[in-house]
């Protein structure tokens, strides 16, 4: 008898161990959060928590790529996303996005204009901007003296194994097909053939790939140019005006990170009201401190400091009308992928 | 992998499971079926099927998956993956083995504490352990600064040595992580080797070189063979290293892999790639059994 | 598969006691060049040593560094611990992995202990086949054990959380503990259970009276071993994890890639004080089972 108890007890401990977890997965109060890396600070996280007291488990992703098959393919349920503009795009057509409830977010009004009803979500039905920004060139100018106006210097042989690009491969074909004088998105089979070469001397010159954090190897020496998101080549700026920001001469293109409620959400409340308290201007403003994107939120523009809103990375002064990406489909995408896995790997 | 095959039971007083014996071993059994073998399973099925909507899988019969792991980019990737975990498996053979030897051959009390210096790496976090080298081997990092400083040698390394972001940082990065892994099964066969061997084959006039080949190596053969198997296996599909040190330049299989589950939402191609790669693993352990085998029969022919 | 070696660390507690002596070193008065590989033996095996630890004694170091960027000395400070404490994410994914690991540890334990047990005692049919399988998970590269359980479950439409990381991580930790108290079994008398039943014990009583003390070393380990290696799992957890189940090896592989971090440094410390402080006490443990063994019942 007492064998008998003490293995049942083994047991039962077993199975509440996974009760536990199980209890733990599915507790109300919750938010899952899915959006890129360095991109939200903890301390917007922690003020939600605070307020609200809902849980907010913050996971990263850094593609768009990424984002869309971790969120569609490994069944994970996330209650809110940071999609960029084309896949916030592909998972409007294809039903996967819960509308937004305007009638939550109080603060809506904040946003400006010229940053919504734009081409991915017409009707705004869908999504909210988080942040803005262009990818860009950024220059040490202290070990970098002559000018760098486009891809085709920043690529000059004479930089090889000095520079960093984001390891993202829609974004490094986007650049080719510039170079090339085509339209950011016209991914026929020809351009694709055509951007093959430009792209194959590009590689061999890349000293490393990165997306998450490309400006720690520009910070630390590790290379002198690269090709960055704006906010990470403002960080840069902020840390030490010998980084320059320069709009490639070729083109450069705006992306619009969005937030958006997947269609499979648990805690829709939850994230709207994280939409909501993301669009204070203060909270905003918070997050333009340490990511210094281009904000969207007119309001919170207001609270900016003039050395912020001066920042050419944050907000670049052009007259260049910049396009954004559109969804292309998953030929184009793999089409892309494998190219760049082809050329990464040419060595 | 010594252990294995052997650690098989072969108790005399074992009996006939009764319905009860099965019963109790169901449990274990379900596991292994519904966590290995099924995976497994629907993992082949994947690599048959076709890419659909957005991560769907069209099941079918296609073999166009395997069709593009045919493709020279990913043959070569293939091939990279397995020089890169042989060449990791050689040097932390060459490396590991004279320590081994050396500890297996200390009295019991160093011997003790210098096998406990081993387990310390072996048990310690391989991120940390990996990330370690990229505060050594940044342009601006330890290495560098440490061969700046000392001067001794100006013309050579007036330019920072540029190592962070290489295949070398790769290699150097495996062998660091795999080290131990060689050393621990090298030790444990030759301490279990007779010395008095080695005195009989020195007495008999046998040369070192003699006796480390027809003597040492032969006898310790098993823990070299298990600790090839305990780096190879491992270094062929890591790409969480690769990642860190190589900058994302340097892919490896195990970076293809997870690229198609976590970027391209490609599965049956990501499926049929993890297919190829469990083929190649079964092979080289077969290969690796054989080997010892024969390795076996020879000494015990001589 | 990290760490496989069953073998070597477990060879102490099934043959205790038995290892014979080297042999003397210099036995032989004149046999210089035996003595020159000797020298040249340690200062290779210090070396090693070296390249083993230097890393690890230069992260531990740096984390008491006030530099951010890590290329100079700027003084002392305990800054980097605070900020790893204060972590949330951090802390957050810590807990994660200790319920991951308790609960796939228990499972492992009951599932290997039972099962080492069955086999060893019946002669089941295929049961050659029942052991190669079982030994799949321990050799199986850990990605394609990741990839197929993350087909697995999203064909089973299972939403990956906790739970799929519990039932993965005890999918590759169970064959161990199995492994490990098998070998026990091996040097345990195989009369001791036919005794037992022969005084009039139940199977049961048998099992749980006489047998499972002496696995106890065996058991112990296993329960170590399992813990550990689902602690320091980061692959498999990449594809069967979920929103609010990251674990700390994930956490810190996130934190990593993002470049030179001081918090690392100093989670690298605390890492390496604690590994000490587990060999150390596994250590302790062998030398008691060691000890022990010659009093239980261990086959002649």
């Amino acid at each position: 008898m007492k064998t008998r108890s003490k293995l049942l007890l083994l047991g039962l401990a077993a199975l509440c161990a996974v009760g536990s977890a199980f209890a733990q997965a599915k507790k109300r109060g919750e938010l899952n959060l899915f959006a890129w890396s360095e991109y939200i600070p903890q301390a917007v996280l922690d003020g939600f928590t605070r307020e609200t007291g809902i849980k907010v488990n913050y996971e990263t992703y850094s593609s768009g790529e990424e984002m869309l098959a971790k969120m569609m393919a490994r069944r994970a349920r996330f209650d809110l996303i940071q999609p960029p503009d084309y896949i916030a795009e592909a998972l409007i057509k294809n039903g996967q996005l819960t509308p937004i409830d305007r009638e939550k977010l109080k603060n809506f009004g904040n946003l400006l204009p010229e940053f919504l009803n734009m081409p991915h979500d017409p009707e705004q039905q869908f999504t909210v901007p988080y942040m803005v920004g262009t990818v860009g060139i950024v220059v040490n100018t202290e070990k970098v003296k002559e000018p760098v106006r486009g891809y085709a210097d920043l690529f000059a042989p004479k930089h090889a194994g000095r520079i960093v690009v984001v390891d993202d491969g829609r974004e490094l074909a986007t650049a080719a097909l510039y170079t090339l004088g085509k339209g950011l998105n016209d991914f026929s089979k020809e351009n694709l053939a055509a951007i093959r070469p430009v792209l194959a001397e590009w590689f061999k010159r890349v000293k490393l790939f990165d997306s998450d954090s490309p400006k720690t190897a520009l910070l630390n020496g590790d290379v002198d140019l690269g090709l960055v998101w704006g906010g990470e080549a403002a960080l840069l700026w902020k840390e030490n005006k010998k980084f320059e920001y320069v709009l490639p001469a070729e083109g450069a293109h705006l992306f619009v990170d969005l937030l958006a409620i997947p269609r499979r959400a648990r805690n829709v409340e939850n994230a709207h009201l994280f939409i909501d308290y993301i669009l204070r201007p203060e909270v905003s403003k918070l997050i333009s401190d340490d990511f210094p994107y281009t904000n969207p939120n007119g309001a919170a523009r207001k609270l900016l400091s003039p050395e912020q809103l001066a920042n050419p990375a944050s907000y670049p002064k052009t007259d260049r009308k910049l396009d954004t990406f559109r969804y292309l489909g998953e030929d184009v995408a793999e089409a892309i992928d494998k190219l760049v896995t082809d050329l990464k790997n040419a060595r | 992998m010594h252990g294995l095959p052997g650690a098989f039971s072969a108790n005399p007083h074992a009996r006939r499971p009764g319905a009860w014996g099965w019963w109790l071993l169901a449990p274990m059994l379900a596991w292994l079926l519904l966590f290995v073998v099924a995976p497994m399973g629907i993992l082949v099925a994947y690599s048959f099927g076709s890419r659909g909507m957005l991560g769907d899988v069209e099941f079918g019969f296609s073999w166009d998956s395997y069709a593009r792991i045919a493709d020279p980019i990913y043959l070569r990737i293939f091939a990279r993956s397995i020089g890169y975990a042989a060449l990791t498996t050689a040097l932390c053979v060459l490396i590991g083995f004279p320590a081994a030897w050396f500890i297996a051959r200390r009295g019991p009390g160093w011997r003790e504490r210098l096998l406990l210096l081993v387990m310390i790496p072996f048990w310690t976090s391989f991120l940390i352990r990996t990330y370690a080298w990229i505060a050594i081997l940044r342009s601006e990092g330890l290495l560098n600064a440490v061969l700046k400083s000392s001067g001794a040698v100006p013309h050579v390394f007036a330019e920072p040595l540029e190592l962070l972001y290489t295949p070398a940082a790769v290699v150097i990065g495996l062998v660091y992580v795999y080290l131990p892994f060689v050393i621990l099964p090298v030790y444990a066969s030759a301490e279990k080797l007779d010395g008095v061997l080695i005195e009989a084959a020195h007495d008999l006039g046998a040369g070192p070189l003699r006796v480390f080949r027809e003597v040492i190596l032969p006898l310790t053969w098993p823990g070299v063979a298990a600790g090839m198997m305990l780096v190879f296996v491992p270094a062929i599909g890591m790409f969480a290293i690769t990642d860190l040190l190589g900058g994302a330049r340097v892919s490896m299989i195990g970076n293809v892999i997870q690229n198609q589950f976590t970027k391209a939402l490609n599965f049956p191609f990501g499926a049929a790639l993890g297919v190829v790669f469990t083929l190649l693993f079964v092979v080289s352990f077969a290969l690796l059994q054989w080997l010892g085998r024969r390795k076996d029969e020879t000494a015990k022919a001589r | 598969m990290s760490s496989v070696l069953v073998a070597p660390k477990h060879e102490p507690v099934s043959k205790p006691s038995t290892v014979p002596a080297p042999p003397k070193r210099a036995s032989r008065p004149g046999r210089s060049g035996a003595w020159w590989v000797e020298r040249g033996l340690a200062l290779w095996t210090a070396l090693v040593l070296g390249f083993l630890y230097l890393p690890i004694a230069v992260l531990i170091g740096y984390s008491f560094n006030q530099s951010r960027l890590n290329i100079t000395w700027e003084g002392f400070t305990w800054r980097w611990y605070g900020e790893l404490l204060s972590n949330k994410p951090l802390i957050d994914s810590f807990k994660n992995s200790l319920i991951v690991a308790g609960a796939s540890t228990v499972l492992a334990v009951l599932i290997g202990t039972t099962g080492a047990w069955l086999l060893h005692r019946h002669r089941y049919r295929f049961a050659r086949a029942i052991q190669a399988l079982v030994c799949v998970p321990m050799v199986m590269p850990e990605i394609v054990m990741g990839i197929s359980l993350l087909v697995l479950f999203a064909l089973a439409q299972v939403d990956l959380g906790h739970a799929t990381l519990i039932l993965a991580h005890t999918t590759f930790c169970f064959p161990f503990v199995l492994v490990a108290v098998q070998a026990r079994l091996q040097g345990l008398d195989p009369a001791l259970e036919e005794a037992a039943l022969d005084l009039g014990a139940t199977p049961w009583r048998a099992f749980w009276l006489v047998i499972l003390p002496c696995l106890r070393p065996a058991v112990v380990a296993g329960t170590l071993m399992a813990f550990t290696l689902s602690m320091d799992e980061l692959i498999i957890s990449l594809f069967t994890a979920g929103p609010g189940s990251r674990t700390l090896p994930m956490q810190v592989y996130g934190m990593a890639k993002v470049g030179l971090n001081p918090m690392l440094n100093a989670l690298s410390a605390i890492f390496v004080v604690t590994t000490v402080a587990f060999v150390l006490f596994t250590e302790h443990l062998r030398r008691m089972a060691a000890r022990g063994a010659d009093t239980t019942f261990s086959k002649p």
